[in-house]
């Protein structure tokens, strides 16, 4: 056996769309945050603003917004302070956005890495996992069930066999019991059914031992137990079967499960019920089937079903009236199901076998009537099937304008047409419609930052705009400045330099005190010049030759000093010109070009050109999706169509050979009266 | 017509049968189909988060860049003693964020998880930053608190962050402002 039954696989999918409901709010989270957490019971303060805003992001399901801003931070340099707990948080973020093969890399990497290592090394806390076993065996048995939902059983095999049963059965009963479950299941897939082989020694062995440590898990024991009855009617062991959903059914009706269970439970047993039933039927025994039916409520899930078998059941032990009231009351139920199209032609056949022969012709005439408009109906909607079509058959939970999927991505859908429940309870179509999903929303964010390019070509103008204002700012600075006269005036002053130190001035190299001495000597020479020649002036004279004397000692003596002291001014103001004309020329260099402005409209069109082929890409995948998903839906109202046809044929038969026989009945009144 | 009820009935079980093999070969080809349709899913999820990732990259470098790039995170330690309601941010005297939580944001933020509530531009120098808190305190009762910080805003980008801390001293949030290094 591959799969249970369409039901299982709907119960079973709720029970798990229960369970990743579960584990978005805690579980799968938990998981990731366990590590972060493993310090003690508080959550860890990030070491770093970038890492704090990703679990912002991540705990709020924002897995999309939150891998951006890992990989943003990769680009910028990384996260600091946390080791390669960001890692494992992006394995969890690719697991929710559907990334699978990425993550089950990314886990292996660091959950082998991590084993390798053994236990906590403080002395490289920094490049380091430290994982408690407990996190590590969930990560595994999350990936593992991941790649079980995905249907790659092999990989799912491979991450459960990882799981430590000791330390998941301590820290979880309940993914304990999941995870017995699913190895379980996949230990039925290894091929044994399939094969029609029945169950080979090994195999028998583990499912069984798997049941026996199950035995005290309540639900998933008893899933077990009926996908295994199943899978043996499948292989053709009905007497097994049959004992063995006698021994489910006995075990279930003594149990009190928890009250959020009871309704779960319930369906599974009136399922289980119903199976056995038919087993009855198939063997006659009809007393056995119809106590069986007689059990099940009519307003359960499988009220229909179990009316159906009750008027074959009814029939077989040849209680035609109790088989056409059963048949009455279902044809009064009004919502479509493909298999109840072969009521209108069994209401005809027990109103035959009741001896009715008119009232099974005009039935017959219906019956035929009506898969004629059936059939013109799926004709119709085949044509016109269209994914807006398909849409306005389905009904997506939503909130606010998003579809809401649960942690692995898969959308939360039933079907407002119920033809379509049959299909949609299969894993390939729930896939090819999350995927579509997932293209829709890729082409709505491609399409929203396409919008936002536009935004962008603005600021990068307004930023040259800003930049040139502030060129020519800078220019109208740079020419009041005068920085020519500048440059002039120091090459002046530098050749002035050069020259009185060529003929050892030293006067030119006079201090400001010095030069106002030496001005004020020459006042006094010239003042003594217009004097007549008498003896107070001579004295004078001689007053000043003295005085004129020190002061050309004072100079010559002071001559180094003082050209040193020029020459170091000169020094400075050739670093002060040095630096200014750098300044200049970086200056004008920016005013001439913007390289950072090129850089960034360079960065611009390229990523205006990387969008227009991802949009192509998400197009082309959009439109095989769609492909897909319409041709998935097509075959199935062929095969709707195919069995519509089939009892269009035995309808118009049953009406020939009625009124063929009525007809030969009014001409001999012999054979009427039989 | 026992026996071609019979007939029909297990006319049908073999229907169901055949409906069922085939439908399950169907859904194996179907399976591939999708496979190939979520392996190039896949690689294109990984394609626009790439090109998400430095398009974010290119609007923080138009819009603000590193020399006068200023952000503000937010976070809260336990959240025992408050119940986070709503947030409000000045700069400089201007309010420049404000921010009213659900329920899911505060739960991200009490698991350890941090707020990036504004980011813009600010010019080297002094500024002054005030944070004004409100929410559900001990006892279910209203509650407002405030805090400031003044700092020197380089020539690289700077960081806060608001926290907001159970004191068991006294049973109190405290709010306070930090400046990353």
């Amino acid at each position: 056996m591959t799969r249970p039954v369409a039901f299982i696989a709907r119960v079973f999918r709720s029970r798990l769309s229960a369970l990743l409901v579960a584990a978005t709010a805690s579980g799968l989270p938990l998981m990731i945050g366990a590590p972060a957490m493993a310090a003690g019971d508080a959550p860890e303060r990030a070491k770093d603003p970038m890492y704090g805003w990703v679990l912002y992001n991540y705990y709020q399901g924002e897995a999309f917004d939150a891998l951006t801003l890992l990989d943003v931070a990769r680009e910028r340099g990384g996260i600091g302070g946390h080791g390669a707990y960001p890692e494992l948080v992006e394995g969890g973020l690719m697991l929710s956005y559907g990334l699978t093969r990425e993550a089950r890399e990314l886990f292996t990497r660091l959950l082998e890495d991590t084993n390798s290592r053994g236990s906590y090394d403080s002395d490289n806390e920094e490049t380091q996992v430290t994982l408690t076993s407990q996190v590590r065996t969930q990560a595994w048995f999350y990936l593992g069930k991941v790649f079980y939902l995905e249907g790659d059983y092999q990989l799912a095999y491979e991450n459960l066999q990882r799981v430590d049963a000791d330390v998941l059965e301590y820290s979880d009963s309940d993914l304990y019991a999941e995870w017995l479950y699913l190895k379980a299941q996949l230990a039925m897939m290894s091929g044994a059914f399939d094969r029609k082989e029945g169950i080979t020694a090994g195999e028998e062995t583990s499912i069984e031992s798997l049941r026996e440590a199950l035995e005290q898990s309540g639900l998933w024991a008893h899933y077990l137990s009926y996908n295994v009855a199943m899978a043996e009617i499948a292989a053709g062991e009905f007497a097994v079967a049959q004992q063995n959903l006698s021994e489910l059914i006995a075990d279930m009706e003594d149990e009190s499960p928890k009250d959020e269970l009871v309704a779960e439970q319930r369906a599974l047993l009136d399922k289980s019920r119903l199976s056995l039933a038919r087993l009855y039927l198939r063997d006659a025994r009809f007393d056995d089937a119809l106590a069986l039916l007689g059990a099940l409520p009519l307003d359960g899930v499988f009220s229909d079903r179990a009316l159906f078998d009750y008027a074959v059941a009814a029939a077989g032990r040849g209680q035609m009236q109790r088989a056409l009231d059963a048949l009455d009351a279902l044809s009064q139920r009004t919502l479509f199901l493909p298999w109840r199209e072969q009521v209108p032609y069994a209401r005809g056949y027990v109103l035959e076998q009741m001896n009715q022969p008119r009232k099974a012709l005009t039935a017959f005439t219906q019956a035929a009537e009506h898969y004629e408009n059936r059939g013109e109906e799926l004709v119709t909607a085949r044509q016109a099937l269209t994914e807006e079509n398909l849409n306005a058959r389905l009904s997506f939970l939503r909130d606010s304008d998003e579809i809401i999927t649960d942690s692995y991505g898969r959308l939360r859908v039933t079907p407002v047409d119920f033809g379509l429940s049959e299909v949609l309870a299969g894993e390939p179509f729930q896939q090819a419609l999350g995927e579509l999903n997932e293209l829709y929303r890729m082409q709505s964010l491609l399409m929203q930052r396409e919008s936002q390019f536009s935004t962008f070509e603005t600021m990068l103008e307004t930023r040259k705009i800003q930049r040139e204002r502030r060129s020519r700012e800078a220019r109208f600075e740079l020419e009041q400045q005068q920085a020519d006269d500048w440059v002039e005036a120091q090459e002046s002053f530098r050749s002035d330099i050069e020259a009185a130190l060529a003929r050892e001035d030293a006067e030119f190299f006079m201090t400001t005190e010095q030069k106002a001495l030496k001005t004020q000597l020459d006042k006094v020479a010239a003042t003594l010049a217009r004097l007549p020649d008498d003896q107070s002036i001579a004295s004078q004279r001689e007053k000043y030759q003295r005085m004129k004397a020190y002061f050309d000692w004072t100079l010559a003596n002071d001559y180094g000093v003082n050209r040193w002291a020029a020459q170091k001014q000169l020094r400075e103001l050739d670093r002060e010109m040095e630096q200014f004309r750098d300044q200049r020329t970086v200056i004008e260099a920016l005013m001439a070009g913007d390289e950072e402005h090129n850089e960034l409209a360079g960065r611009l069109i390229r990523k205006a050109a990387e969008l227009q082929v991802l949009k192509a890409q998400v197009q082309e995948a959009l439109a095989q999706a769609r492909r897909i998903l319409i041709s998935r839906l097509d075959q199935a109202l062929e095969q709707q169509n195919t069995e519509l046809r089939r009892y269009l044929v035995a309808s118009r038969h049953a009406q020939a050979r009625l009124a063929d026989q009525l007809f030969r009945a009014s001409q001999n009144p012999e054979v009427a009266n039989d | 017509m026992t026996d071609s009820f019979k007939t029909l009935f297990a006319g049908v079980l073999a229907a169901m049968v055949v409906f069922t093999s085939a439908a399950v070969q169907a859904e194996a080809e179907a399976g591939q189909d999708s496979k190939a349709v979520a392996e190039r899913v896949e690689a294109l999820k990984k394609n626009v988060i790439r090109l998400n990732r430095d398009l974010f990259i290119l609007e923080e470098d138009l819009l603000f860049p590193a020399s006068t790039q200023f952000a503000v995170f937010l976070s809260v330690n336990a959240g025992e003693f408050l119940n986070l309601d709503a947030v409000k941010l000045k700069v400089d005297g201007d309010i420049v964020a404000s921010h009213l939580y659900t329920e899911r944001q505060v739960t991200a933020l009490e698991r350890g998880g941090m707020q990036r509530l504004f980011i813009g531009n600010l010019k080297t120098g002094t500024h002054e930053v005030t944070v004004f808190v409100e929410g559900m305190g001990p006892n279910n009762r209203a509650y407002k608190q405030a805090a400031t910080l003044a700092f020197e805003k380089s020539t690289e980008t700077t960081a806060l962050e608001i926290r907001i801390k159970d004191r068991s001293s006294d049973y109190q949030p405290m709010v306070s402002i930090v400046e990353w290094e």
